[in-house]
């Protein structure tokens, strides 16, 4: 199985008409996503790639086309609008990828998502892709194969390295999802935990970390619980001096608890299996894979 | 993006928050006249970092033949690398007591949250956690659940009330005017009961720049503070931290530019840079200002330029490392390794010009180092 998309995900595409819609369009659809609407206010009646209808309103494209699913390609003052709209139209899912966004609009998008049950995976994200099924983002297909490891990143294209590396090794995915570099998250780690947890074929989880932030105390305390399924990880920045922002809004050493060494210190402590660099990803990974769930270790 | 405090307390002002009545004097410009009854003052160093304080950043005044001769130490005192240009002049007050109170952005809250300390002033770190509470989304501020969080840590009813209700007015400003961060340190309590924002740390969010004037000034004033070189490379959106290596680091994507990093220093080398380029175009132009200023920067010895593109193509970035390399002068070694969508056309166009791509990180990475070494 996987994580909030799979074959049956009918995506409508916000910002179709865009350079970055119609790279999607042709890139998601040759992997299996299946597309049935655009939405382009001022565009509707035309079609985009070939032969996906562009409406003018998500609701409009959700009524003719039962789009449940919206991924947003709109410049990051659009943002907002666009995802708000998504949501009160009843998407279950809606993916922002777009970085640069203010981070008071992404509390008010989060905020709305929670508010009409609505899954929010963004903003400063590659979205999320489950291998052999469908793909919301730019990430490069070969990177990935079917399988029972959950992927989740802060980073976008350390989340490519790290899938190709499992895929190449033989180890497939449930599900890789990136939660973003913001400090605000659609989905957070500790969200897509719990989505994994619940997972019946996601049988360990692969967390690909930063310094900066409390995202990895969540990631300890879910693999402290004794129900929890094995964690392997890999914190990233050893080398970041502190109070620097490296590149994501969040990737700052603000306080000694946000550095490298504690993180490690903390995930090591809570069970989980971390990776020293990328050549440790796949043996951290086997490792996770190996172990048993505490519950089953118990019983 | 850190405002000077004079310019946090002019946004405080204009919502309402007491702030002492100051004076700004610009470097090079004549001393303010002020009546021998305005003394004592405070002479207070205007620079963006923490920490001022403790390394005599602001000074008490007694009289004008003082005042110019602390200002003059102060222009030419770096405070965290940094020497103010202008330093803002000050009442002394005659503060009661010292508290802690901030609004910030949490992941934890899923938006703001409150902090507030009943003891502040310059050694609030070493002090006990502040209370907190967490908001969340700005409009689900609560006076009464902040009052629940006060009562324990606060117990002067009357200062508590004012607290609750400048917390709350503070909440909305960050969340209107883009803050990322607003701590005031010390909340200072003036005989006679008044509060008083006697220091102001504002952060704006950056990202906001296309709806906020000062956000936009702010971003353009840093751009002027950098070498023109860099200047260029934010011109392209790319980010830039400075190391202490001699390995130029061109990547793209935050986390695989640290992890990058991560492997330069576990084989043995260390890096020069973070250098993030994929905001930035994929095409010559995007590149171009990076390769530069590397290429300028006597501390790089060797270049590595490691990218995983998704939605960025592999066959432009390496049709644009091909165009830079033709017009090159410099003559530091180039190590490359691409990967992500469209690689398999990578090695085609290297082989025009005769470079290669390595397939792993691990293996560019070791050239690099290797390389860095012998360049020693």
């Amino acid at each position: 199985m996987s994580i909030l998309l799979d074959r049956t995900n009918r995506v409508l595409i916000q910002g179709a008409t865009g350079q970055m819609g119609t790279f999607f369009i042709e890139d998601a659809r040759a992997y299996g996503t299946r597309i049935v609407a655009g939405v382009s206010p001022g565009r509707e009646g035309t079609t985009v790639g070939g032969d996906v209808p562009v409406f003018g309103s998500v609701r409009a494209a959700r009524d003719e086309t039962g789009a449940d699913t919206a991924i947003v390609f709109v410049p990051p003052a659009a943002v907002l609008g666009a995802t708000i709209e998504a949501i009160e139209a009843g998407c279950r899912l809606v993916v922002a990828t777009a970085d640069e966004l203010p981070v008071a609009d992404t509390i008010e998008i989060r905020a709305a998502a929670r508010a009409n049950g609505t899954a929010f995976v963004g903003p400063n994200s590659p979205g999320l892709i489950s291998p052999g099924k469908a793909k919301l983002g730019f990430m490069p297909s070969f990177c990935y194969r079917e399988g029972n490891v959950g992927v989740i990143s802060r980073s976008g294209s350390l989340s490519y390295e790290g899938a190709k590396r499992l895929t190449m090794a033989g180890i497939g995915q449930s599900t890789a999802i990136g939660i973003g570099g913001d400090p605000v998250k659609g989905t957070t780690a500790a969200e897509a935990l719990e989505l994994f947890h619940q997972d019946p074929e996601t049988s360990a989880v692969l967390y690909l970390g930063e310094i900066g932030g409390s995202e990895e105390v969540f990631v300890a305390e879910y693999a402290s619980r004794t129900d929890a399924k094995p964690i392997a990880a890999l914190i990233v920045g050893k080398m970041a001096p502190p109070g620097k922002k490296m590149g994501h809004a969040a990737a700052l050493i603000g306080s000694k608890a946000e550095g490298h060494q504690a993180k490690v210190a903390m995930l090591r402590e809570a069970g989980v299996h971390v990776a020293n660099g990328l050549g440790e990803v796949v043996s951290a990974t086997r490792a996770a894979l190996a172990s048993r769930p505490r519950a089953a270790a118990v019983a | 993006m850190m405002m000077l405090e004079c310019d946090a307390k002019r946004l405080l002002a204009s919502v309402g928050v007491n702030v002492p009545a100051g004076t700004i004097w610009r470097k090079g410009d004549s001393p303010p006249s002020l009546q021998v009854s305005e003394y004592p003052i405070a002479v207070k160093a205007q620079v963006r970092s923490g920490g001022r304080g403790k390394q005599g950043g602001v000074q008490q005044v007694t009289d004008a033949a003082a005042l110019a001769a602390t200002a003059n130490r102060l222009f030419e005192t770096g405070f965290g690398g940094e020497k103010p240009e202008v330093l803002l002049i000050e009442p002394w007050l005659a503060i009661e007591r010292e508290a802690y109170l901030s609004v910030a952005v949490d992941g934890r809250a899923e938006g703001y949250v409150v902090m507030y300390a009943p003891r502040g002033g310059v050694d609030i770190e070493e002090g006990p956690p502040p209370a907190r509470y967490p908001v969340g989304a700005p409009w689900n501020f609560r006076a009464h659940e902040l009052r629940k969080i006060l009562k324990d840590v606060e117990p002067d009813y009357q200062w508590r009330e004012k607290v609750i209700a400048l917390a709350q007015r503070l909440v909305r400003v960050a969340s209107m005017h883009d803050c990322s961060t607003i701590e005031i340190n010390p909340l200072a309590k003036l005989a006679g009961g008044a509060l008083i924002a006697a220091d102001a740390k504002v952060v704006r969010d950056e990202w906001a720049h296309f709806r906020n004037q000062e956000i936009h000034a702010l971003r353009e004033a840093d751009k002027g503070r950098v070498g023109r070189m860099l200047r260029d490379c934010l011109d392209m959106g790319h980010m830039y931290v400075r190391l202490d290596g001699d390995i130029g680091l061109i990547s793209g994507g935050a986390g695989m530019t640290m992890a990058a990093m991560d492997m330069i220093a576990e084989q043995g080398g260390r890096p020069a840079c973070f250098l993030d380029v994929s905001p930035g175009p994929t095409s010559a132009r995007g590149y171009r200002p990076a390769l530069a200023m590397l290429d300028a920067d006597p501390q790089v010895k060797v270049i590595l330029v490691s990218v995983f593109g998704g939605g960025t193509q592999m066959q432009r970035v390496a049709n644009s490392v091909k165009e830079l390399m033709a017009g090159r002068k410099s003559r530091k070694p180039v190590v490359c390794r691409l990967d992500g969508t469209n690689v398999d056309q990578v090695p085609g166009i290297f082989a025009e010009f005769g470079a290669h791509n390595h397939a792993r990180l691990e293996d560019a990475v070791s050239e690099a180092v290797r390389l860095a070494g012998n360049a020693a």
